[in-house]
């Protein structure tokens, strides 16, 4: 258990680091390398429904962090994970708002258009690994090529997608 | 910004609200309380702390949280900020989790659901980084339109390291950044030297 929390608190705290551009979404292919295929923490399938959930559910969307945490190793998983995972931006983010407190900044502006490209094509990658570990039927895929192309153009709130998608699985399956 | 700071009640309270309220992204209901119902913070002040949020590691809105918390009232004010931000929801869907996996060792009809659910957000994402990626390639000076190859290139890398070749995560974020970083610093000059 305690080897367990402390794996957890290791791999969130270093992957908190990379969490660019702003969620944690681009991380999905990461965690599921580590959880399901290194650690064997959860198979796809689990995988897939704490995916689900964390997009459903209100909160924001790095709350899928302390839900493998969850998953894992219950509440005391839970709880260092999402400690694991705030730690150093929280500590970044206060340090660098101290520093630049209401000032303009070129290099903030010029680092965030250099992650624009790269966190463009993590969310594709992301939305690849996804695919991967749900889409087994064609109506799957068929889903997820259809939400794809409402996301581009159409603008409104993501969840009535998601809501959509489950009612429609719930009347076909 | 306003008058008076908040005290750590009013904190609270504001960020249980914006995490309960956070849908797909913080973004809109973060400006909605900070600067439309609690006016804590003016609209120029607000998209300068999200784009910093933005441009630091970890998630957007609690570096938002944490910053604009910071200012208010340090850390007792940060650590506040963040529990009502997260703790909430996190219960939440912690409990809908549990719910859901009782749910679908029993029903079928549910696992269809979720697994539904799940594809869709695979599309979502797919469409998120689609539109990103149309944004980068309707640029709108000459300069940029001459590095938007560069873009492209880097948008296709992180797809086929990430999802064909599984790259570990941080090495193709620090690999790609620095790339990104030096082809829009040359892009950046090459617009100064235009409007000199």
């Amino acid at each position: 258990m305690t080897e367990t929390l402390l794996t957890i608190a290791l791999r969130f705290g270093v992957l908190s680091l990379f969490a660019i551009g702003g969620g944690v979404s681009i991380l999905i292919p990461q965690l599921h390398e580590e959880v399901v295929r290194q650690y064997h923490w959860v198979d796809d399938r689990a995988f897939a429904e704490l995916i689900a959930i964390s997009q459903a559910s209100p909160g924001p969307n790095f709350l899928l962090i302390p839900l493998i945490g969850w998953r894992v190793a219950s509440w005391p998983g839970a709880f260092v994970g999402l400690v694991a995972f705030m730690s150093i931006p929280l500590v970044l983010s206060v340090t660098v708002g101290r520093i630049l407190h209401d000032r303009e900044n070129e290099t903030i502006a010029l680092l965030r258009r250099a992650f624009r490209p790269l966190t463009g094509g993590m969310w594709i990658a992301s939305g690849i690994v996804v695919a991967r570990t749900v889409d087994h039927a064609v109506a799957d895929v068929v889903v997820t090529i259809i939400v794809a192309a409402c996301a581009i153009f159409v603008e409104a709130n993501p969840l009535w997608w998601c809501v959509g998608a489950g009612v429609l699985g719930a009347l076909i399956g | 910004m306003s008058a008076r700071p908040p005290t750590l009640a009013e904190i609270l309270l504001g960020f249980v609200q914006i995490g309960l309220s956070s849908v797909g992204g913080a973004a809109s209901p973060l400006r909605y309380v900070m600067v439309v119902r609690r006016r804590w913070l003016s609209e120029t002040d607000f998209s300068e702390i999200f784009g910093v949020a933005q441009a630091l590691p970890g998630a957007t809105g609690a570096n938002v949280a944490a910053m604009v918390a910071d200012r208010f009232g340090g850390l007792p004010a940060t650590l506040v900020a963040l529990a009502g931000f997260c703790l909430p929801s996190m219960f939440l869907a912690i409990g809908l989790l549990a719910l859901a996996t009782r749910l679908s060792a029993s029903s079928s009809r549910f696992v269809a659901a979720e697994t539904a659910v799940t594809s869709a957000v695979a599309g979502l994402f797919i469409g998120n980084g689609i539109r990103m990626a149309l944004v980068l390639w309707k640029a709108n000076t000459a300069e940029q339109r001459r590095w938007r190859a560069a873009r492209v290139g880097i948008i296709a890398l992180a797809i086929v390291l990430i999802a064909v070749f599984h790259m570990w995560i941080p090495a193709v974020v620090l690999i790609l950044a620095s790339a990104s970083l030096v082809s829009e610093w040359q892009a950046r000059k090459g617009e100064r030297k235009q409007t000199a």
